[in-house]
């Protein structure tokens, strides 16, 4: 594989991995039973979903954009 | 002659940088009926939404979802169709669609932020709200997929989408000396057209395309199941709530997109690039989704009166022979119209761009006209509790926000017509 596929994986694994971990744990509430434990577990949880999908597809100009060799 | 070839030789092409008396007054016009839209829209947030037509549910005997959210969704659902008819051509190489790819992508853009603007303009504390769904929003909700998928992914994911395939043109505008030329050499970022880059640019966008239609899927989905999820709702809560929205939102999208076609094709002079091959592809593409949505509306139809609940019984009523009948009826007229119209050009295999055009108009109205009725009367007539019949009447300030989107939408497109080559330059323009 060329550095630009790469590095393109490594750009779009990176925002796939935030948009799964922050689905899946971080945004999770503590408990369903009070107001006090119904946040997501890290604060702006959703926020960082929503970064890991702008990084995902960034990935996708970074392919286009780069000039490094094989 | 001379220097007339020599000045012809300088213009950019489609007319970009030169601005006619036409143009300008369609600017001009667009700036005002914004400015009126972004008075109504300070009256609103100085005044709260007392000032429009929204009311409470129940008690309040309103809709508190109504025009703004209502447009919301036609927005979002015009967005369905550039990134769709662009990704179409990547995917399956449909080249007499490669005219139009661009100008999708741009609609697919434009309309997205408009959707976004149309729901913060329903929000009294828009700021807020954007700031508390990001610290607290949870995927699990449609309305946190709602605004992630569709406004932060869909849109940025498009604009990736569009850059990649502008590359290009850019590197060859940005070879001619012109006001723009700074802007060129900056989005073309080097660009360099080589058979290897052009392979690196037709893999990355179709990878694009790839990732982007079944996130298109989920997006649509999503914004139906805003509605579709909720129990306590007749006429919302629904399986056919998801798939009705993405395919509604095929209709009219590819109903702007044939609409804006004939605009670019009459303005740019490109007659010959966008040809009535072209607009029958779209006509063919729409005419298929249009039947689906078809489909859908009589099963709709059979469910809500074969023996409906008591609180469906209501709703129904007042779609089908009430308050809301004219537009129900009036709806069904435009998309059987825009059917019938279609099915007959397509039968006869003599398609033209004004049926083409027609039927886009008519399935705008009848979509818009759906997407009414799909936000309002549900708040108004589908009450689990005994509350009274209520009413909503969506007044100046709503219409003069709505209008003010439209506009702004448009000066969008016409500034980026002013700018950069809304069709893909062919090999004869460099």
């Amino acid at each position: 594989m060329t550095t630009r596929g790469w590095i393109t994986t490594a750009i779009a694994v990176v925002g796939v991995g935030l948009m799964v971990v922050s689905y899946l744990f971080w945004t999770t509430p503590a408990c369903n039973t009070t107001v006090a434990c119904s946040n997501p577990r890290v604060p702006f949880a959703a926020g960082i979903f929503v970064l890991g999908v702008l990084i995902a597809f960034s990935a996708g100009a970074f392919y286009s954009v780069y000039k490094g060799g094989k | 002659m001379t220097t007339e070839t020599m000045t012809t030789k300088r213009e950019l092409p489609q007319g970009i940088g030169r601005l006619s008396t036409g143009w300008i007054a369609f600017f001009a016009a667009m700036v005002a009926v914004t400015v009126v839209g972004l008075y109504a829209y300070f009256q609103q947030l100085g005044n709260g939404l007392i000032v429009t037509g929204l009311r409470d549910l129940g008690t309040g005997g309103g809709a508190t979802w109504g025009l703004y959210v209502a447009y919301y969704v036609y927005f979002i659902g015009v967005s369905f169709a550039g990134i769709t008819v662009a990704a179409l051509i990547r995917i399956f190489k449909i080249e007499k669609l490669e005219p139009v790819a661009r100008m999708g992508e741009l609609l697919t853009v434009v309309s997205l932020i408009l959707g976004a603007l149309a729901i913060l303009a329903d929000l009294e504390h828009p700021w807020r709200a954007i700031v508390n769904l990001f610290e607290f929003g949870r995927p699990q909700s449609p309305f946190f997929g709602t605004f992630s998928m569709v406004i932060a992914g869909y849109l940025f994911a498009s604009l990736v989408y569009l850059y990649v395939t502008s590359r290009r043109d850019a590197a060859r505008l940005a070879l001619q000396p012109s006001r723009f030329q700074g802007l060129y050499r900056f989005l073309a970022a080097g660009y360099e057209d080589t058979p290897e880059q052009r392979r690196i640019d037709r893999r990355a966008t179709f990878w694009l395309a790839i990732a982007i239609l079944p996130l298109l899927v989920i997006a649509h989905s999503t914004v139906g199941f805003v509605f579709g999820l909720q129990v306590g709702r007749p006429g919302w809560f629904g399986s056919l709530q998801a798939p009705g929205f993405v395919v509604l939102a095929g209709v009219s999208g590819i109903g702007n997109l044939i609409m804006l076609a004939a605009i670019v094709r009459w303005a740019t002079k490109t007659e010959k690039r966008i040809t009535v091959d072209a607009f029958a592809w779209l006509a063919k593409l729409l005419l298929g989704l249009l039947l689906v949505y078809l489909y859908f509306t009589a099963v709709e139809i059979l469910t809500i009166t074969y023996q409906a609940s008591a609180a469906e019984q209501v709703l129904s009523d007042a779609l089908l022979k009430g308050t809301y009948a004219w537009i129900f009826w009036g709806a069904i007229v435009s998309l059987v119209a825009a059917a019938v119209l279609l099915t007959w050009k397509a039968l006869t295999r003599r398609w033209t761009i004004a049926a083409a055009v027609a039927a886009g108009i008519l399935v705008n109205i009848g979509a818009v006209a759906k997407r009414y009725l799909i936000v309002v009367p549900s708040q108004t007539h589908g009450q689990l509790l005994p509350y009274p019949i209520g009413s909503y009447t969506p007044n100046w300030v709503e219409f003069a926000v709505v209008f003010g989107l439209f506009s702004l939408g448009a000066i969008m497109i016409g500034v980026f017509m002013k700018v950069f080559p809304i069709v893909p330059l062919e090999e004869a323009e460099q």
